[in-house]
């Protein structure tokens, strides 16, 4: 049951990923999409540093090693 | 004179257009996928392919698209999927109650144990890397 309820959980958060992204897709939507946040988030620099860039790069690397390494 | 970053866009290089980076990337997803996890080889490749990319992302050696300035009200959207990933997977990273009630990488093992679904799942990650370094 529990196994159920975090299988469900999952996807619905897939699904509203999913359903975000589609909606920010459309012509004329007020939604930016996934990439354009990416891109937004990584402009944030401190001083030369570009932090946001960083950031999200570490983050990316992480996600793929804990998935794809370990 | 100095100009904005976001207003420069090189001409693609040859390597970096789609004919080119896309047969790349599966040839790196299909290795990947022969990589079994927990293995030397499999950490080593990984750290390697990701910090390649990260070095390219680092750069100025390929040419990226321009960066929005601004992001409409429309991005609180974005925080209903993230909140409800986040409940979820908090939640059954706190309880550790394993397989009774797991966590999206305990999911997610038994499927990448298959080096097909392995394999798309390396690409998908290389393919997400290489548009976020070109960003």
């Amino acid at each position: 049951m529990m196994r159920a309820l975090a299988i469900g959980g999952f996807v619905t958060a897939l699904a509203l990923f999913v359903a975000v992204e589609w909606a920010a897709r459309r012509p004329g939507s007020r939604i930016p999409s996934s990439a354009d946040v990416c891109a937004y988030v990584m402009r944030y620099e401190v001083g030369p540093v570009p932090v946001g860039r960083i950031g999200l790069f570490g983050f990316w690397w992480w996600l793929g090693w804990h998935f794809l390494a370990r | 004179m100095d100009h904005p970053r976001e207003l420069i866009v090189t001409e693609p290089r040859v390597w970096d257009r789609p004919v080119v980076s896309v047969p790349v990337l599966v040839c790196l997803s299909l290795v990947g996928g022969q990589l079994p996890s927990f293995s030397a080889s499999a950490n080593l490749y990984t750290l390697g392919t990701g910090g390649a990319l990260i070095w390219l992302g680092l750069g100025a050696r390929v040419s990226r698209r321009p960066a929005p300035r601004r992001l409409g009200a429309g991005v609180v959207w974005w925080l209903v999927p993230v909140a409800v990933f986040g409940v979820f997977e908090g939640t059954t990273f706190v309880l550790h109650a394993g397989d009774e009630f797991p966590t999206l990488s305990r999911l997610a093992d038994p499927l990448l144990e298959d080096e097909l679904v392995r394999s798309a799942a390396w690409f998908a990650w290389l393919a997400a890397f290489w548009g976020l370094v070109r960003r």
